[in-house]
Parts: C-alpha cells; structure tokens; sequence
C-alpha cells in the first residue's frame, strides 16, 4: 500500500497530500530539529497522569464492586447508565471548573479511562469461578487473601482488555481536547501546522500521533504477556 | 437485605438518589458560593432544556449531529459487517487483510480528520467519513471473531443437506455471528457519538458539539449544561435502541445483564 501510494505521488499531486518518502524525511528533521519532542513530552505528560489514575480507580472500584454486594449496588447503576455518554461533553463543563490548562484534560482522560476499567473488572471479578473461592475459604484463606490470590487473578485477563481500550480512548482523548484548546502537545501540532500550511509538519504530527498509539498497545501487549503467562500457558 | 433492594424499592432508591443530588446542585447554585456562571441552578438549566426542544434552530443542530453519527455509523455497519465475515469466513481474506486491521487498529483515526477536511471539505462529508473508520475497527473485529467461531457441524450439516454457500451465510453463518455483530454495534455506536462532537467542536458551523462550544465562548453556561444533557440523553437512548434492536433479532440468547436493571 505504502508503495502504491508513493507511486500515485509521482502523478503530481496537491500540496496537502505528500509522498511517504517525503514524510519520513520530514519526519527525521522534525526529530533533529528539536520540534517535535516537545510536543510529545506535553502530550505525554497530560495523557499518563489521566490513563494511570482513571484506569487505577476504575480497575479498583470495578474490583471491589464485583465482590461486594453493598458497593455493587451504589456504584454500578450509575456507571452503566452514564456508560454510553460520550465523556467527551464534560471538557467544557470541567475547563470552567478548574481552568483551561492540563488539569482540564488530564481530569476528562481520567473520567474517559475510568469506565472501560470499571465494567471489565467488574465482569472480570463477577465471573470469578465460586468453586474456587469455596474452596479458598474452605482451606482457611481469609477474606483478603481470596480476593488477592483468586479474584484478583481470575479478572486479570478482562481488566487487560479493559486497559487496552482505556489506552485507546486516553489518546483519542488527548488528541482531541489538544486540538480544541491548547498550546502544545501533538494535537496542537496538528491543528497549527494545518492552518499555517505547514503540511509537512501535519503529517509530521499525525505519524508520530500513530506512533505513540501503537507503541503504547504494543506495550501494553508485552505486560499482559508478562503479567498473564499462566494464561497462554494454561490455553495452549 | 436482598428483598429490600430487588423490584420496585430499587427504582425508589435510584429516584432518590437523583433527587438528592439535583437538591444537592440546586443548593450548591444558591448558596452564592459559587459564580452562577460556574455553577447554573438547576432551573435555569431545565429552562434551557425547555428551550432547546421547542426551538426549531436547536432541533436542526440535533439533527445534524444524529444524522452525521447516524450516517457513519451505518456505512461502518454495512462495511464492517461484510468485511468481517469474509475475514471470518475465508482465510485467504483474513490472512490479506487481518495485519492491516490489527496493525492501524491502536492508532487514533482523529488524528487524520485534519487531512479529511481537506479532502473532502469541511462539511459533513469529513466527519461522517471520520466516523466510518472510527467505527469500523470494532465491527469489523468483532463479526471477524463471530465469524470464525460458528459452529463448523452447523456449517457442515447445512452442506450435507445441499444448502449452496449462498444460503449457508444467509441461513447459518449470519445468524450465528449476529450476537458478536450487536456486540461490535454497541462498541461502535458511542464511539460514532463521541466522534461527531468532537469534530463538531473542533470545525463545525452547526450541530450540538458546535452548540456547546459557541455557548461557553458566550459565557452561557446553563444553555451549554443544557447541550451536555441532551447529548448525554442522546448517547443512552442510541445504546438502549441497539439493545432493543438486538433482543429482536437474536431473541434466541437474552443479553445477559451488561446493564443492571
């Protein structure tokens, strides 16, 4: 494809599409010149803080309200029924609450990452096998060794799938609030270069945007295969 | 215990619950701690509710909003689903087009709609394309898993009575996929939500995503929470329609309890 579309090139072209050779040039004298790792490092800095804290709630909370009934019934209804809400409606509500910088994007990725962790640990501890809690208890585990040694296992594997669509949605997230309203990050990046016809810089911007995602599942992918070796052990 | 909270004392407690917390709001709005313009009372956010639905300008904004998620996620659902179960189906296509899915799967599409606007303008088209391949991924993933995991003495059956491979997808294998299809549907239609606001927010004349950002630049805060609300209501009633949508067509497995209620 990559060679199709550098070929399509070579049959002039406007100026806002570029070949694949011309941005991988650009590309290495964004990175030379220093403009682009600034960008990155703000990006980055705003989406972990939100993908770690909202995931990391949501991981718990999802957890705790998979094995207790009281929590269960406080938490869940609420999560499921805003689930569907697109969390990206609360930028502006949270810009007035604690101003238009980081914090307001750092607060929506966490409010983003927090729902897919919740739900798929919550299904994930909810599915635990009762027989093996039985008999947990049963050769004397107390409480809180059960849920460390047999709930928290046996919901590894969904709360993975769950942190992989967090990551997703944290840089979608990211992206898009950068591209509304701020003055870096590699959204920004985007949205400056594209309105200044600085298109080399765009795709720039773009190809390293599809570099972090990917990096970031990749991993992601080598911890959960780290993490669940039992797993694909068990399976295979 | 258990009796207490099953039946209709949950519905009580949950209409308590938010009672309580728009009492909560209202107070908060009138202890004058807070600027109104941070914090709008309740009633005036109710008022520009009221607004909103019988104004016919806001009802055109929700409906380009609607039409544009609406649109894309229909072309993504048509597309996907074909595509999906030929990846599940054959594995010359899956082995041809598999690495590439899974490969731009991880990547943000928002990151292109700069180039889209450019492509093909700034109007709906950019969008709606934007959330086509926003919504495609899962759907595509989803039938593809739905695909390969059909019951092959099914498969084999229907051949062995003479059913052509035409009338075995039609008969066996969609039927069979059609839960992880939904299942796909119910991943792709909050992103086709998401997708539409945010594209709104960023370059649009029109829409609801548009609405809420021209009502904070104009400091009308209780008209903007007002926007949120009927975007949030929207966003719901979309994943409740899928859910009915589903029941219907899959009547044979009951969704088990995604939502509690």
């Amino acid at each position: 494809m990559l060679a199709l579309w550098q070929i399509a090139m070579r049959f002039g072209h406007p100026d806002f599409l570029l070949s694949p050779s011309e941005i991988a040039r650009h590309f290495v004298e964004a990175l030379w010149s220093g403009e682009l790792l600034p960008h990155v490092g703000a990006s980055l800095a705003r989406s972990l803080p939100g993908f770690v804290v909202g995931s990391l709630i949501g991981v718990v909370l999802g957890l705790l309200a998979g094995v207790a009934r009281n929590l269960d019934q406080l938490l869940s209804p609420v999560v499921f029924l805003t689930y569907p809400v697109p969390k990206i409606v609360f930028l502006p509500i949270v810009m007035l609450w604690v101003g238009i910088g980081d914090m307001s994007k750092i607060v929506v990725i966490t409010l983003a990452c927090f729902y897919p962790c919740f739900i798929n640990a919550y299904y994930g501890a909810r599915g635990t096998s009762t027989i093996m809690v039985w008999s947990g208890l049963n050769m004397g585990a107390r409480r809180s060794q059960t849920f460390r040694k047999i709930v928290v296992p046996s919901a590894l594997p969904l709360v993975f799938a769950g942190l992989r669509v967090s990551l997703a949605l944290s840089f979608i997230l990211l992206f898009s609030t950068e591209m509304i309203n701020a003055r870096s990050g590699l959204g920004f990046l985007i949205r400056q270069s594209e309105s200044s016809l600085r298109f080399d810089l765009m795709y720039v911007a773009i190809v390293a945007v599809a570099a972090l995602g990917y990096a970031g599942d990749q991993l992601l992918l080598l911890v959960r295969r780290r993490v669940l070796a039992w797993q694909d052990a068990a399976s295979r | 215990m258990r009796a207490l909270w099953s039946g209709p004392a949950v519905a009580v407690r949950r209409v308590a619950l938010l009672g309580v917390g728009l009492i909560a709001w209202e107070t908060a709005a009138r202890s004058g701690w807070f600027s109104p313009l941070i914090v709008p009372s309740v009633t005036r956010i109710g008022y520009q509710l009221w607004l909103l639905a019988t104004q016919p300008d806001s009802l055109v904004d929700a409906w380009y909003s609607l039409a544009r998620a609406l649109g894309g996620f229909a072309l993504a659902a048509v597309v996907g689903v074909a595509l999906g179960v030929l990846m599940g189906r054959s594995t010359l296509v899956a082995a041809s087009l598999g690495p590439f899915f899974s490969g731009t799967y991880p990547i943000p599409k928002i990151a292109l709609f700069p180039i889209f606007i450019y492509l093909f303008g700034i109007g709906s088209l950019s969008k709606v394309l934007l959330i086509f391949l926003e919504c495609l991924y899962p759907i595509v993933i989803t039938t593809q898993a739905g695909g390969r995991a059909v019951n092959r003495v099914l498969v084999w059956s229907a051949a062995n009575m003479g059913a052509s491979r035409a009338r075995i997808l039609r008969s066996v294998v969609i039927p069979a996929t059609a839960p992880f299809i939904f299942a796909g549907f119910r991943i792709a239609l909050p992103i086709a939500m998401i997708v539409v606001i945010i594209t709104e927010m960023i370059s649009s004349a029109d829409g609801l995503g548009y609405l809420v950002m021209y009502s904070l630049a104009s400091f009308k805060t209780d008209r903007m929470l007002a926007v949120v609300v009927v975007i949030a209501l929207m966003g719901v009633a979309l994943d409740r329609l899928v859910v009915r949508v589903r029941d219907r067509f899959v009547s044979w497995e009951r969704l088990d309890s995604y939502y509690v209620d």
